[in-house]
């Protein structure tokens, strides 16, 4: 960063929409006609029952009938050079103070700081132009599978920002009624879901629950002085799970896939023993298939005296038609993030509330919250394994999360499910790719076959939709792990699907050029991580 | 319009209408939508969870309800959660729905906004504590520290197992510090301090060869500025451990850059600027010198160049993360605070570093200023320690504290009761206001 | 695809190669081992002085979307390391049996290369 006192870029107006994140102008080259999914079209074609699969395909897939459409983009401020798409703060307005006459004595403060210095219009319109460039659930489908990219209802935004919930942690618990009597009823709420006797909020993300139940299993092990060293997982789940019970000093062992993409009983008892302490499983897994045999599984468990973890992903298939804590699961965490509806604020806040069964409720983290003749408080569990956040958890996505549920009720969460599993279903039916494995529910794993997964997934970039999880689990070749989730209609569906058959017929050399619509081109991920450079301050060293 | 055309499921949010569900259903050979569940009877889910589902305006008006019941307290509350002042246009930018429903990068070509909002929040870290590496967040300080743990075995040439902590420590903090080391098998000790500072010559007797990381606060739990911080370092350094330092960004546009006073990492929690007080959700700065890059734990934004040749950003060295190493990555995390260090930049950018220092500033001599006060209040002594502060300080009180938080709550107060006699104190921009109530409130309940 | 399959040298099923001439014996990866991690990024090799034990892992190569262990075809110390490795990773990709090796060994017990892959059994393996 220029450490001169004051830096400014010039501007320049210019028609501009390459800086939106799918924003080619059409005359800046001739437009395929493929990548006419424009919404008119389609939706021409779907209400004359037209869709394009009930024809031959055509070898070269298109969708456009020849309608002109007038496009109107807009003109757009931009001061960017030809080397850089938008200038970084530091790039726009940058200012050094030194610190001098302050309330310290020297030898405590620093002689200088120097931060980016935007007059606030300019930092409006810097954000803005960001956002310009990012992708979210609101700008179209998000089939990213294992993610449950669903649509986050506006409304819980408002809840979250209510200024009676922006309060202090270390209040006293009698001044603080409110936030506990909303937490005990979302523990209460997510125990009936999950059918677990106990739910902590604290964990705030996933895989910080997933140690908490680990944790949990290594307490009442310990407990019952019994000494566990092992934690089982299936090949094909989260990392987080192996990387989780690394952290909380197990040895992972490892449990190879069946053939039908389901837990080889086989396997699994021979790797079970005297020194599991648990069995980490999705269910439905990250193929979207229901384990059948998970009574079986949670006997085999049992028996050899380990616990059942449910890693709760893939929840969002399951709402009121089954629970981990029905099906022989001891300790779950769900993600909110995911079957709730907060939305994922590009990488988190999450929050991962763990349930436990009434026997592993004493070592829940501390403090719980309980209710005591019409009034709430906090508690430390018998046997806590303590704390697992500073305080206690991600309490703005726990709020949107209670909204969430209590909006929907059983009827809205039994729907939200059911329409999940939909989607997936007839998203599959309407893809040319192969589906290898099944009956799936909220997900499905298609093979691009021949083509390069990742590069399949650039390709999706360039028909308007986001892509999905690329080249995992590992046991389908070439894996597209689509996710639809319930929030996509059925047009939208159809043309995402356009989108994947597009895609499917395009050459090994159209694929390996994509994208070339959004805000940027191929980035260069060799070069990222062969040379690092990871702040504005490293970007002036070469 | 038909019931087939309603858009009325049970879900608002799916939208499939039943006329749609049903012409899916057919496209698919499915006769109703419980056949494509292949759940076992056995396990399958028959009952109801009991509960009501509302209308939008009935969950708000419940919402509304419930936190009515929140005593409504002027916060002289801190202790590592912190309120100021956050401008609307942080909430409104951050609110897009570009930022706000977006993924994780991995499709970077289509999240350059956020990874280039990522990439200015880990520079403007790097500019704070002068280290090289900043990742682009963990969960809260608690957890940042944690993770500094583990990385100082992972990353220290000799084996040592000693993570010396200092005796005053937020509780929280230490508790979760006891979870993340109980793995790897590290022992969390308490050196002592001395007049709320660090007890140099107690700490070089307790530091050996065995100790893999030394932990010092500036501010302290107590929100006194750490005054021998680089004898703090040498002591690590000589024993080859790691040196820690906690801090927060605001201290940090004043304080000695960490990096002048030997830190190897710097962590703490962020939320200060963005956020302000949310029952403690919080944004974990991690920060560390190059060499110890790939050991560092969590995402990090890198800048690269794109087919066009232009600057483009994407995440990087992702083979340290779980979805790759599994049971070898650095750590287990994956969501992480994204969109909450997204407000953090915005916030330190709409202060600028004139607004930034001048905030700092303001957070000594409030804290300065209201000691005095309270110190003129027969039956109080403020600050206990004889030290610089920064937003907060520990008053000794004849009363209990327990009876001085008491009372103060039934004035419209909230402070922190430390120990017997000792109650905490902060104050922020957002308190200043309410400080002359506060002081005669507290005159009341001193007596 | 083929892969080119070196015939002076001897190789092993994790797909290192080992040239060996009287005593030393120098250590790479294979061309579909390249391949099949893409664009190498970082490699992580030990000093010299180092003892290795055949079969067992000395090393680690990161491409973008992968980390893979590298094992010794043979016992040995480290005489020498290829440090050019350390900024230029992408050797690996280019020229993998030439400027992308790894190590050269001092071989502690030349019997152990009669339980290496020949370049047929290899090709075999790889196809």
């Amino acid at each position: 960063m220029p450490q001169t006192s004051s830096s400014r870029r010039s501007g320049r107006w210019r028609n501009d929409t390459r800086r939106t994140a799918f924003g080619e102008t059409p005359w800046d080259k001739p437009r395929p006609t493929s990548f006419t999914l424009d919404s008119g079209v389609s939706l021409r074609l779907v209400l004359l029952g037209e869709t394009p699969w009930d024809k031959p395909r055509p070898t070269s897939f298109t969708l456009d009938t020849g309608v002109s459409r007038v496009k109107y983009d807009q003109a757009r401020w931009t001061d960017d050079s030809d080397d850089l798409y938008e200038p970084l703060l530091s790039e726009k307005a940058s200012k050094t103070v030194d610190i001098e006459d302050s309330p310290l004595p020297d030898d405590l403060t620093r002689d200088s700081l120097s931060l980016p210095d935007p007059a606030e219009p300019e930092l409006a319109r810097h954000y803005t132009r960001l956002s310009q460039m990012n992708y979210g659930v609101e700008s179209g489908p998000f089939p990213l599978g294992s993610c449950t990219m669903k649509y986050n209802p506006s409304f819980t935004e408002d809840v979250a920002a209510r200024a009676d919930a922006a309060i202090h942690p270390d209040r006293p618990d009698s001044t603080v009624q409110g936030t506990l009597a909303l937490c005990h009823r979302l523990q209460d709420y997510l125990g009936r879901i999950g059918g677990m006797d106990a739910v902590t909020l604290q964990p705030p993300a996933g895989a910080a629950g997933e140690f908490t139940g680990i944790q949990i299993a290594k307490a009442y092990h310990d407990h019952n002085d019994d000494e566990r060293s092992e934690v089982v997982i299936p090949d094909s789940a989260h990392g987080t799970n192996f990387a989780t019970a690394a952290m909380a000093g197990y040895e992972v062992v490892e449990l190879p896939s069946g053939d039908d993409g389901r837990v080889d009983i086989e396997a699994l008892e021979a790797a079970v023993g005297d020194d599991t302490a648990a069995l980490m499983l999705t269910n439905p897994n990250t193929l979207g298939l229901f384990e059948r045999d998970i009574e079986h599984i949670a006997d085999i468990v049992h028996d050899a005296g380990g616990l059942l973890y449910y890693d709760g992903a893939n929840l969002n298939a399951l709402l009121g038609r089954a629970r981990p804590g029905d099906m022989g699961f001891d300790v779950m965490h769900y993600n909110v993030h995911k079957t709730f509806a907060t939305p994922h604020g590009g990488g988190g806040p999450g929050a991962g509330p763990v349930g436990v069964r009434e026997e592993l409720a004493q070592f829940l983290p501390n403090p719980h919250v309980r209710e005591r003749g019409g009034n709430y408080e906090h508690y430390e569990p018998d046997h806590s394994i303590g704390k697992i956040h500073g305080f206690y958890g991600n309490w703005p996505v726990l709020l949107k999360t209670f909204a969430y549920i209590a909006r929907l009720g059983d009827e809205g969460l039994r729907d939200a499910s059911a329409k999940a599993v939909l989607n997936a279903n007839y998203l599959a039916e309407q893809i040319e790719y192969e589906v290898p494995f099944g009956p799936f529910h909220h997900e499905f794993v298609a093979s691009a076959g021949e083509q390069d997964a990742a590069d399949a997934a650039k390709r999706m970039l360039d028909y308007g939709v986001h892509p999905p999880t690329t080249k995992w689990p590992e046991i389908v070749d070439e894996a597209l792990m689509t996710e639809p989730t319930e929030g996509e209609t059925k047009r939208s569906l159809d043309q995402l699907a356009a989108a994947f058959n597009a895609v499917a017929g395009d050459s090994d050399a159209e694929l390996a050029d994509a994208p070339s619509r959004p805000a940027a081109k191929r980035i260069d991920q060799a070069t990222a991580a062969r040379n690092p450079r990871l702040s504005w301050q490293a970007l002036d060293d070469t | 319009m038909s019931d087939s055309d309603s858009h009325a499921t049970g879900s608002p949010y799916a939208p499939q209408t039943a006329a749609e569900t049903a012409a899916m259903l057919d496209a698919v050979g499915a006769d109703d939508l419980e056949s494509l569940f292949d759940v076992p009877e056995s396990v399958a889910f028959d009952g109801e969870f009991g509960i009501d589902t509302r209308s939008e305006r009935a969950t708000r008006r419940e919402v509304a309800r419930l936190l009515g019941r929140n005593a409504d307290l002027s916060e002289f509350l801190g202790r590592g959660h912190y309120d100021h002042y956050v401008p609307s246009v942080v909430d409104d930018l951050a609110s897009r729905s570009e930022f706000l429903t977006s993924y994780t990068q991995y499709q970077p070509e289509v999240a350059q906004g956020f990874l280039q909002a990522l990439f200015e929040f880990q520079s403007m870290l790097v500019e704070l504590t002068g280290l090289d590496v900043a990742n682009c967040s963990m969960y809260d300080d608690a957890t940042a520290l944690g993770e500094a743990a583990t990385l100082s075995q992972r990353v220290r040439s000799v084996s040592g197992d000693r993570i010396l902590v200092p005796e005053h420590l937020r509780e929280g903090k230490r508790a979760v510090l006891s979870n993340y080391t109980e793995g790897p098998d590290l022992t969390v000790e308490p050196y002592p301090m001395t007049d709320g500072v660090v007890d140099v010559p107690a700490l070089s007797d307790q530091i050996g060869d065995d100790t893999a990381m030394v932990y010092a606060e500036s501010p302290t739990v107590r929100g006194v500025i750490e005054e021998r911080l680089d004898a703090i370092g040498d002591l690590a350094h000589e024993h080859e451990a790691l040196f820690c330092i906690g801090s927060d960004p605001i201290a940090l546009c004043l304080l000695e850059r960490p990096a002048d006073v030997g830190a190897d990492v710097v962590v703490g929690d962020a939320a200060s600027l963005g956020t302000g007080t949310a029952y403690g959700f919080g944004l974990g700065m991690f920060v560390t010198r190059e060499e110890y890059l790939r050991q560092v734990p969590g995402r990090l934004v890198g800048a690269s160049e794109d087919a066009a040749d232009r600057r483009a950003y994407t995440l990087t060295l992702q083979t340290r993360e779980q979805h790759i190493r599994k049971e070898r990555a650095t750590s287990n995390i994956c969501t992480n605070q994204a969109w909450v260090a997204l407000r953090t930049a915005m916030h330190a950018a709409w202060l600028g570093p004139d607004g930034l220092v001048e905030l700092a500033e303001d957070c000594v001599t409030r804290a300065r200023d209201l000691a005095g006060r309270l110190d003129d209040i027969v039956g109080v002594k403020a600050p206990v320690h004889g030290r610089h502060h920064f937003r907060e300080f520990l008053a000794r009180t004849d009363q209990p504290a327990s009876a001085i938080v008491a009372d103060l709550a039934a004035e419209g107060f909230a402070v922190h009761a430390v120990d017997d006699h000792l109650v905490q104190v902060c104050v922020t921009e957002t308190t200043a206001d309410a400080t002359d109530e506060f002081v005669a409130a507290f005159r009341e309940v001193a007596k | 695809m083929s892969f080119d399959v070196p015939d002076d040298l001897r190789y092993l099923e994790s797909h290192e190669w080992v040239r060996v001439a009287g005593d030393t014996a120098e250590i790479g990866i294979t061309a579909f081992a390249q391949d099949e991690l893409g664009d190498v990024v970082f490699v992580e090799l030990p000093e010299e002085g180092a003892e290795l034990t055949a079969g067992e892992d000395f090393g680690v190569v990161e491409s973008i979307k992968a980390v893979s262990d590298v094992y010794a075809p043979v016992s040995g110390t480290v005489t020498a390391v290829n440090d050019r490795l350390r900024d230029e990773p992408e050797l690996l990709n280019e020229d993998p049996f030439g400027d992308g090796w790894m190590l050269e060994v001092e071989v502690a017990d030349e019997s152990e290369t009669a339980d290496l892959l020949s370049p047929d059994a290899y090709r075999d393996q790889i196809e």
